[in-house]
């Protein structure tokens, strides 16, 4: 479902569980060796490389690979240090000082010296991120932070406009070099840096190949020690198919999410090692509530029973996943198990639409009024996957089974962001969310971010969830802010502004030469630094 | 005095031989597998109109994904979402037959027209002609196609209509130069000096006794090629969408899964698409031999 995620970067969260990371905390302390080559392959290209302008997850995950932050997260899901030695948080939970590493340096550029991280940079990159004329997603996710000063070449201060509940992780956003761009203000898509960034991270980026390979090679001055694998090459499909089938055929060692279908495939491979990690995501079926027809609760609630949801996850899934009933992520402390998912009722559909004054007419469509309940559903045409296609034609089938027609139109990428995020054109989408902190769901159901560009695309407004959300956002009691979010967990499952469907269980599926591997659950390669080739295997 | 009667000759004989020895068995061959295409083309077509089907194409069968053939009363087995592929398969000749005949239509209907304005007038019309089809003909034809996609929507009949369009040129150039060569004949001449009407002697003497051949081979391979257009445009994802059949978007969504060894979805289709292109080429080249007399006998 990668194909469609609108990605969400709203904050990280503390408590996202972690699968897979446990077994390689505890993997004992054997030699790893240096070098060997890691190729994996990718579904699509990145636009961007870098971790401010690019809002996919693939460039995420090189960023991982080149950027550090001042802070990060280990396998424990502890805060730990990185480009930062040591914070100190003042009482009143407002102004955080942080201790720089003295002994980073920035990647070379061919010819240069390596410039030194200082202060500068940190400060540098708030300011970018913060620029009006820097389009990113990360603008509204530091919007909690009143002033940045530098107190000396190695310590920055943070002041918070209000305190707010685990502000240490939030930290974790990557740092960009000063001297690397080409515009000191703002950094748009056109700075070259977005295409050949240069970071502190484990990997430096080499080069880009012809066939748009993405080649990165071990930083020899890596600050937390020379990473073990050589270098990490990106390979780019357009075909998921060819995925799975240039593992298999040995042209690449990694996947970083198997296509649901060819988990079975590699499961009975013997040569490979299928490793479930969660991201914190979940597909839904949007409705705008600006057409009158599915401003009716009853009606939205009603496509809701009118879904067999267990029979399309494990018919195109292959029951790799996890029915949900609201808002949250289910691997997120927020998701409240209280509340069960919808079970599959045509019945119920039906009487709920009778009860909100529709009838069948002549030709089997529910009318009200003498209008239809005729709709259409928006798909994306050009990141189209057949799951995506299997479940919007499932959609179509279920609700013409209750009296309601759907037409599916298929769009270009771009004009359906437009139609769903700028022109609110249409009636229903499919599409999924991937959380860093799924805790959060201001911006998806908060009225204050109805408009142009806003994610709450669907229109959707009830004070009482409004301020539910400010409730929770405000709150620095952990208890209190859970049973909030149970609260609103409990009315979103019932106000229906989602048909909440599922989150899939991703897998990633790489060769068993590579040892101690963990991933962290949506940036991937944050471990990766640890990774290793034995050296039997190094030689291709 | 002498009677000038029509006397048997060597033409007579001919022509008073049996089919199969008229002319080659390979043309007869091609014609035969061509009109048996066609024909089972036109009866699909005429089924599909009226819901005569196995099942209705667009029913989601959830059990019974990707059913290979002969399976529980599915002939040709299902697709990915266990709708049955023949059903499906009759339905998709309507995603290209009408168009089709559009296409068809509009390149016979405008290049006969100018064939006729530029063969039969010449002088300063001819040049005019000329300069428009080679203007229709340096287009990429694709390129247009996608230009229409762009602008408008992803229609059938918008693409059709350009197809039709770019087909103009060859049957232009195509009459134009059978009529210069015609009009050198003894009996148009005789009929210009028997004071017969220009439209009669255009109309019957030229296009009815002369041209028919040729538009009917023109026909048949524009045919041919609007199949092929419709069923790549869908297999792309520009043409017919979803839930809607069509063998193009049948082999693409097929295709997503014939490495996993169900090939039978997409390659259902993609024979389909094959030998229905193959019968209209195939008709198409086999009356071109027989009624233009091209292949020695």
């Amino acid at each position: 479902m990668k194909q469609l995620s609108v990605v969400l970067l709203l904050a990280m969260s503390l408590f996202s569980t972690v699968a897979g990371v446990a077994q390689a905390a505890e993997s004992s302390k054997t030699v790893r060796p240096k070098g060997g080559v890691l190729n994996y392959g990718e579904y699509g290209r990145p636009a961007t490389l870098d971790p401010i302008t690019s809002n996919e997850m693939i460039s995420m995950r090189i960023s991982e690979l080149i950027f550090n932050g001042l802070v990060g997260i280990n396998e424990r899901q502890d805060v730990v240090p990185e480009l930062a030695l040591s914070w100190e948080v003042s009482p009143d939970n407002r102004i955080y000082t942080f201790k720089l590493r003295k002994d980073v340096t920035w990647h070379p550029r061919a010819g240069e010296t390596p410039v030194r991280f200082t202060a500068n940079d940190v400060i540098f990159t708030y300011n970018i991120m913060m620029n009006p004329k820097t389009i990113t997603p990360l603008k509204v996710r530091f919007e909690f932070i009143e002033k940045v000063e530098k107190l000396d070449e190695f310590t920055v201060r943070f002041t918070l406009k209000r305190p707010v509940l685990n502000a240490l992780a939030k930290f974790s956003f990557k740092i960009i070099p000063r001297h690397a761009l080409k515009n000191p203000l703002y950094l748009t898509r056109d700075d070259p840096f977005v295409q050949h960034p240069i970071g502190t991270g484990p990997y430096m980026l080499k080069t880009i190949t012809a066939d748009r390979e993405i080649v990165m090679v071990a930083n020899e001055k890596y600050f937390k020690g020379r990473p073990n694998i050589d270098q990490f090459i990106a390979k780019p499909f357009a075909d998921q198919n060819i995925l799975t089938q240039a593992l298999t055929f040995n042209a690449i060692d990694m996947i970083v999410l198997v296509n649901p279908r060819s988990i079975a495939e590699l499961q009975g491979d013997k040569r490979f090692i299928l490793q479930p990690y969660n991201a914190l995501s979940y597909s839904f079926f949007g409705y705008n509530l600006r057409n009158p027809l599915l401003a009716d609760k009853r009606v939205r609630q009603a496509f809701g029973y009118a879904l067999n949801r267990q029979e399309m996850l494990s018919s195109f899934f292959n029951n790799q996943g996890t029915i949900i009933s609201g808002p949250f992520a289910p691997g997120s402390w927020a998701y409240n198990l209280d509340v069960q998912p919808l079970p599959y009722s045509p019945q119920k559909a039906i009487a709920l639409l009778n009860e909100a004054g529709f009838k069948k007419g002549a030709d089997g469509i529910m009318q009200k009024d003498g209008r239809k309940l005729e709709l259409t559903l928006l798909v994306p045409i050009e990141k189209e996957s057949e799951a995506v296609k299997r479940v919007v034609l499932a959609f179509q089938n279920y609700l013409k089974n209750i009296g309601a027609s759907v037409k599916v139109e298929f769009k270009e990428w771009q004009a359906w962001k437009e139609d769903v995020f700028a022109d609110h054109r249409f009636d229903i989408v499919f599409a999924s969310w991937v959380f860093d902190d799924s805790a959060d769901i201001s911006s998806l159901f908060h009225s204050a971010e109805i408009g142009p560009w806003k994610n709450n695309f669907g229109g959707y407004s009830n004070p009482e969830v409004d301020s539910l959300i400010v409730e929770s956002k405000l709150t620095l009691d952990h208890e209190k802010r859970r049973t909030i979010n149970r609260k609103l967990h409990a009315m979103l499952a019932e106000e229906a502004p989602y048909t909440f469907l599922w989150t899939l269980t991703n897998y990633s599926a790489y060769h068993k030469k590579i040892q101690h591997v963990a991933i962290h659950p949506y940036k991937f390669f944050s471990y990766a630094d640890e990774w290793y080739i034995p050296v039997s295997e190094q030689k291709k | 005095m002498k009677k000038y009667t029509q006397t048997s000759g060597e033409i007579g004989d001919f022509s008073q031989l049996p089919i199969w020895q008229k002319y080659a068995w390979v043309d007869l061959l091609y014609v035969s597998y061509g009109l048996l295409i066609v024909a089972l083309v036109l009866v699909s077509y005429m089924f599909g109109m009226l819901h005569w089907l196995p099942y209705d194409p667009q029913q989601i069968n959830m059990d019974m994904l990707m059913a290979p053939p002969f399976s529980q009363g599915y002939w040709l087995g299902t697709d990915f979402m266990g709708r049955d592929i023949q059903s499906r398969l009759i339905m998709g000749i309507q995603a290209y037959f009408l168009p089709g005949l559009l296409a068809v239509s509009i390149s016979l209907l405008a290049g006969v027209m100018l064939g006729i304005l530029s063969g039969y007038l010449g002088g300063k019309i001819e040049t005019v002609i000329t300069y428009i089809t080679n203007l229709i003909d340096s287009f990429p034809r694709l390129v247009l196609i996608l230009l229409v996609v762009a602008a408008f929507k992803p229609d059938i009949y918008y693409i059709m209509m350009v197809m039709g369009i770019t087909g103009i040129p060859a049957v232009a150039t195509a009459i134009a130069n059978k009529i210069r060569f015609l009009a050198q004949k003894n009996f148009i001449e005789a009929a210009i000096a028997l004071g017969l009407r220009t439209r009669a002697i255009i109309l019957k003497h030229i296009l009815w006794y002369n041209c028919r051949a040729l538009l009917i081979i023109q026909a048949t391979l524009g045919m041919g090629e609007a199949i092929l257009l419709e069923t790549s445009l869908s297999y792309l994802g520009f043409g017919v969408q979803e839930p809607v059949a069509s063998w193009g978007n049948m082999v693409q969504s097929g295709a997503n899964y014939f490495l996993q060894g169900n090939f039978w979805p997409s390659t259902a289709p993609a024979l389909a698409i094959l030998f229905t292109i193959l019968g209209f080429n195939l008709l198409g080249d086999g009356l071109n031999n027989i009624l233009e007399d091209r292949r020695g006998r």
